[in-house]
C-alpha cells in the first residue's frame, strides 16, 4: 500500500475510465477530508444541542429568566432544541459515519467528491436557517417538522438528490460484491427519510415563511405521527443500527456476532417500524382500527430491536477484558443498553393501558431522552473517539478526558432521566386521581405542575453533567486537531473493478430432483434455497427497490384507509372554519410554540372529561391546519378554553401569567400587548385555507381586512367593559384571544342565529354534544350566519 | 370511485392481514437466513474487518 500526501494533487483519488479488463488493478484512495467535516460538525453542534437543551430546561424551572423575549421564550426554544439535536448533532454524526463506513465497505471513494462537498455545506445551511428562523417563530408547528416549506425543499434536495445520489453512485460504482449489512441500513434510512419527509412537508404556500399542511385535523395528526415516529425509527435508530455494525466489530476487532440474525433484524425492523406510529396517538380522535394497528406493531417491534441489542452486546463476546479498558467500547456498550431499554420501553408504551397514564406526561420526556442521550449520544461519541485519531492521524490528546466523559455522562443520563421518570408518574397517576365523591382530587392542573418543579431541577444538574461531557471531548478533540501531521497520508489502495460479466453461483439443485414428484415440488424446493435473496444483496438498485417496498407498502396500508373512509372522520353539522382574525390569531399561536405546552385533545376518560369538559371527536378539527394536540401538557388543555375565561383575563395571563395563575411556569407574553397586527398580512392565510376547502363568504375573501378589523373591534371593546385597558384592537394579543375564545366552542354550537355572545365563565363542556353527520364536507354557510360567526 | 370501494370495505380486518403480511416475509427470510452457509456468513461478518482489498469478490 502506498501512501501520498493529503493536498497532493496527483494523488490516486478514483479511476473515471472504465477498466479495459476486469481483473486490472486499479489505484484509489478514500476521501477522510469530508469525513473531518461531518465530524467537526457533529462535535460543534452537539455541544450547541445540549447547550440549548440546558438552557431550555433552566428556563422551564425559571421562566421569569426570559424577561418577555420572545426569541428566547421555551416554546420557540424547544424545537430548536429538538431540531439541534436530531438534525445537526445526530444527523453530522450519522454522515460521518456513513461516509467513512461507506468508502471503505465498497472499497471505492465516494462517487463525487463536489457532492461530498455540496452534501456537507448545504446541511449546514440547512442547521444556520433553522437556528435563525425558529427563534424568530417561523414554524410549521408540527413536532420535528417545525422548518417552513423554502428549508424543507433545500432539505429534499440535499438530502435525496445530493446525499443519496452521491451515496447510490458510490454503491454502484464499488469493488467489494457482496453489500454488508451496515449498507442495507444506509440505504433504508435515504430512501425512507426522504419519504416522510417529502409527504408530511406538502404545503399550500401562504408567503414566502409560511405553508398550510394539505392535511387537516385527524389525517394532520395521522401523517405528523407517521412522520414522527419514523424519524425517529429511519433517522435516529437504523442509521445507528448501521454505524454500530461496522464500527463495534471495528473497535473490539471481532466480527458481527450472527449475519444471519443481522438479516432477520434488519427486514424485520425495516417491515415493522413504519406501522407503528399510531401508537401516539391512542385514545385520540385517530379511528379505533389504526390505534389498534399501531398498538401491534409497536409490540412486535420488541422482536428485532432486541436482536440488535443482542447481536452488538454478543459480538463483544471474548473481548469483554477490552471493554474495562478501552472507553470507545465503554460507549458503546452502554449505548447498545440504553437502545436495549428504549426499545423494551416504547412497545411498552404503545399498550393502550400504560399510554393512558404516560401520555402528555414527563414519561414521554424520560423516554426520549434514555434513547437520545444514551443511544444516539454515546453511540456517536463513542464513533468519534475511534475516530479522531484515525481521521486526524495521531494519538487521541487525553485519554484519561475520553474516560472522564464516560463517567461524567453516563451519571448525567441517570441524573436527567430517573427524576424526570418520577415527574412522569406522578403526573400521571395525580392527573387521574379521584376522591371519595367521585371528583378529581387535584382539580388545579398547577398544583400538579408545582409538585413536579423540584424534580425539574434535578434534570437541569443531570443536563449540566451531560453538556460538561460534551464540553470534555470538545477540547480533547480540538487539542487532537492541533497535533495534526502537517500534511495528512494517503492510503493508496489497489483493487480491480467489479466484473460486469461476474457469473453468480450456480442456481442451486433441487433436493428432489430424483424424487418421483410434481415439478412444482421441485421449483419450490428451489425457491425455498433463497438463491435470489443472496442476488439481490449484490444488487443495490433492486436492493432500494426492495427497502422502499416495504416501506410503501406498509405506510399505503394505513394512509388509504385513513384519508378515504369517510365513517373515520364524521363531520359536524356547527363547526365552521376559523374566522380571519381567529386564523391570524392561530397563526401566532402556532409561531410562539404554544403547543409545546398545551394540548387541545380530551381523551374519553372520566378523569379528563371532569377537568376539560367533553370529549374532542374527530370533526371538530377539520379545519385545524396543522392539527394542534400536542404531546405533553406542561399547561392545561385548551380543546374547551373557548368561552371559559374572559378576553380580558387572557390579556392579563400573557402580561403576567404568574399573576392570574400562581405558580404557573409559563413565560410572560408581553410582546404580543405591544406588538401591533398587521391586518394587511392577514389574507394570505384567509386565501390558503380558502384554496384547501373552507368555506368563507364573498365578503371575508374580498374584506378580510374589514372582517378582521370588526371582530378586534369587538374583543378590545369587551375588554374595556371588563375593566381592561382601552385601544387593543390593533395588537396580536387580540388575534390570539379571537382565536382561544373560539376553540372547541363549536361542538355546542347551535345554528340559530343569536344575538353577540361575548365571554362567559360557564364551562363550554357541560351542555350535550351536537348531533354528527357523515356529510363529506360541511354545508356551506349563508352569509348571515358567517356574519353571526364572526362576530361571536 | 376509489373512495366508495374503500369506504366500502370491512377495514376492521386490516390489523389480521397486516400480521400476516408480516409472519409471511419474517418467515421467508428467517429461513432463507437459517439456510445461509457457515463459510458464507463467517465472510460477510468479517467485511468490516478489513479495510485492504484480499480479493475481488
Amino acid at each position: 500500500m502506498e501512501t501520498h500526501a493529503a493536498n497532493d494533487p496527483s494523488q490516486p483519488r478514483d479511476i473515471s475510465e472504465p477498466s479495459q479488463s476486469s481483473l486490472e488493478l486499479e489505484r484509489f484512495s478514500y476521501d477522510d477530508g469530508i469525513v473531518r467535516l461531518f465530524a467537526t460538525a457533529t462535535i460543534i453542534w452537539g455541544l450547541v444541542a445540549t447547550l440549548v437543551g440546558l438552557i431550555v430546561a433552566v428556563i422551564l424551572v425559571m421562566p421569569e429568566l426570559t424577561n418577555g423575549l420572545p426569541w428566547i421564550s421555551f416554546g420557540r426554544l424547544r424545537p430548536l432544541h429538538t431540531n439541534a439535536a436530531i438534525f445537526a448533532f445526530a444527523g453530522n454524526g450519522i454522515f460521518a459515519a456513513i461516509y467513512y463506513s461507506t468508502q471503505r465497505l465498497c472499497k471505492a471513494r465516494m462517487w463525487s467528491d463536489v457532492l461530498s462537498r455540496a452534501h456537507f455545506w448545504g446541511w449546514q445551511l440547512i442547521i444556520v436557517l433553522a437556528a435563525i428562523t425558529l427563534p424568530l417563530g417561523y414554524s410549521q408547528g408540527r413536532e420535528y417538522a417545525e422548518l417552513e416549506w423554502p428549508i424543507d425543499i433545500l432539505i429534499a434536495v440535499v438530502w435525496l438528490v445530493i446525499f443519496g445520489g452521491n451515496f447510490l453512485m458510490t454503491l454502484i460504482n464499488r469493488r467489494e460484491r457482496h453489500m454488508y449489512v451496515a449498507l442495507w441500513f444506509y440505504i433504508a434510512t435515504i430512501v425512507t427519510v426522504a419519504v416522510l419527509h417529502v409527504f408530511n412537508n406538502l404545503v399550500i404556500p401562504a408567503g414566502l415563511l409560511k405553508g398550510y399542511s394539505v392535511y387537516a385535523g385527524v389525517q394532520d395528526a395521522f401523517m405528523q405521527w407517521w412522520y414522527g415516529h419514523n424519524a425517529v425509527a429511519f433517522f435516529l435508530t437504523t442509521p445507528f443500527l448501521g454505524l454500530m455494525y461496522y464500527f463495534l466489530p471495528k473497535a473490539a476487532d471481532r466480527p458481527v456476532f450472527s449475519y444471519k440474525l443481522s438479516i432477520i433484524h434488519f427486514w424485520s425492523l425495516v417491515f415493522i417500524y413504519i406501522w407503528a406510529g399510531p401508537h401516539h396517538l391512542h385514545y385520540t380522535a385517530l379511528p379505533e382500527w389504526a390505534s389498534t394497528l399501531g398498538m401491534l406493531f409497536s409490540l412486535m417491534l420488541w422482536m428485532p430491536s432486541w436482536g440488535g441489542m443482542i447481536n452488538g452486546l454478543l459480538t463483544l463476546r471474548g473481548a469483554w477484558h477490552k471493554v474495562a479498558a478501552d472507553p470507545v467500547l465503554k460507549f458503546f456498550v452502554v449505548g447498545v443498553t440504553f437502545y436495549g431499554m428504549s426499545t423494551f420501553e416504547g412497545p411498552m408504551l404503545s399498550i393502550k393501558s400504560v399510554n393512558a397514564l404516560s401520555h402528555y406526561t414527563d414519561w414521554t420526556i424520560a423516554h426520549v431522552h434514555s434513547g437520545a442521550l444514551g443511544w444516539n449520544g454515546f453511540m456517536t461519541f463513542g464513533m468519534l473517539y475511534w475516530l479522531l485519531p484515525r481521521i486526524f492521524q495521531t494519538k487521541m490528546w487525553n485519554d484519561k478526558l475520553v474516560s472522564w466523559h464516560f463517567w461524567v455522562g453516563t451519571i448525567g443520563i441517570l441524573a436527567y432521566i430517573i427524576p424526570i421518570y418520577a415527574a412522569g408518574l406522578m403526573q400521571g397517576l395525580m392527573w387521574r386521581a379521584m376522591d371519595d365523591t367521585g371528583n378529581l382530587k387535584y382539580p388545579e392542573f398547577i398544583e400538579i405542575t408545582q409538585s413536579i418543579v423540584p424534580l425539574w431541577w434535578f434534570r437541569v444538574l443531570g443536563g449540566l453533567l451531560y453538556v460538561a461531557g460534551v464540553v470534555m471531548m470538545c477540547v480533547n478533540a480540538l487539542m487532537t486537531w492541533m497535533g495534526r501531521p502537517a500534511k495528512y497520508e494517503v492510503p493508496v489502495h489497489t483493487a480491480p473493478r467489479l466484473s460486469k460479466t461476474y457469473k453468480d453461483e450456480p442456481a442451486p439443485k433441487s433436493d428432489l430432483d430424483d424424487v418421483p414428484v410434481l415439478d412444482l415440488a421441485k421449483k419450490v424446493s428451489v425457491f425455498a434455497k433463497m438463491g435470489w435473496h443472496r442476488r439481490w444483496e449484490r444488487l443495490p438498485v433492486t436492493f432500494t427497490v426492495l427497502t422502499t417496498l416495504a416501506v410503501i407498502v406498509a405506510t399505503l396500508f394505513e394512509v388509504i384507509p385513513t384519508f378515504l373512509i369517510r365513517s373515520n372522520i364524521p363531520t359536524i353539522a356547527t363547526v365552521k372554519p376559523y374566522t380571519p382574525l381567529e386564523l391570524a390569531g392561530r397563526h401566532i399561536f402556532v409561531s410562539e410554540g404554544c403547543f409545546n405546552c398545551h394540548s387541545q385533545m380530551i381523551r374519553p376518560m372520566v378523569a379528563e372529561t371532569k377537568r376539560y369538559g367533553e370529549y374532542s371527536k374527530p370533526g371538530e378539527f377539520i379545519y385545524d391546519r396543522p392539527f394542534q394536540w400536542g404531546s405533553r401538557r406542561i399547561g392545561p388543555d385548551l380543546a374547551r378554553e373557548g368561552g371559559r375565561q374572559s378576553s380580558y383575563w387572557h390579556w392579563q395571563h400573557f402580561e403576567y401569567p404568574d399573576v392570574v395563575s400562581p405558580g404557573s411556569v409559563m413565560p410572560s407574553y408581553r410582546h404580543l400587548l405591544e406588538d401591533d397586527l398587521v391586518f394587511e398580512k392577514i389574507f394570505p392565510h384567509v386565501e390558503a385555507a380558502h384554496f384547501l376547502g373552507a368555506p368563507y363568504t364573498e365578503e371575508e375573501l374580498t374584506q378580510t381586512k374589514e372582517v378582521a378589523f370588526r371582530q378586534a373591534e369587538q374583543i378590545a371593546a369587551e375588554i374595556v367593559g371588563q375593566g381592561g385597558p382601552p385601544n387593543t384592537f390593533n395588537k396580536q394579543a387580540i388575534a390570539l384571544i379571537a382565536y382561544l375564545q373560539r376553540v372547541g366552542v363549536d361542538l355546542n354550537r347551535t345554528e340559530t342565529p343569536a344575538a353577540e355572545t361575548p365571554a362567559t365563565d360557564a364551562p363550554a363542556g357541560d351542555s350535550p354534544p351536537a348531533e354528527t353527520s357523515t356529510d363529506e364536507q360541511p354545508t356551506p354557510e349563508t352569509p348571515d350566519a358567517e356574519t353571526q360567526e364572526a362576530g361571536a | 370511485m376509489i373512495r366508495d370501494i374503500v369506504s366500502f370495505l370491512d377495514y376492521s380486518i386490516c390489523a389480521e392481514v397486516a400480521l400476516a403480511l408480516f409472519v409471511g416475509t419474517f418467515f421467508l427470510i428467517f429461513y432463507g437466513a437459517l439456510r445461509l452457509s457457515r463459510n458464507a456468513t463467517d465472510k460477510f461478518a468479517a467485511i468490516p474487518l478489513s479495510d485492504e482489498v484480499e480479493e475481488p469478490r
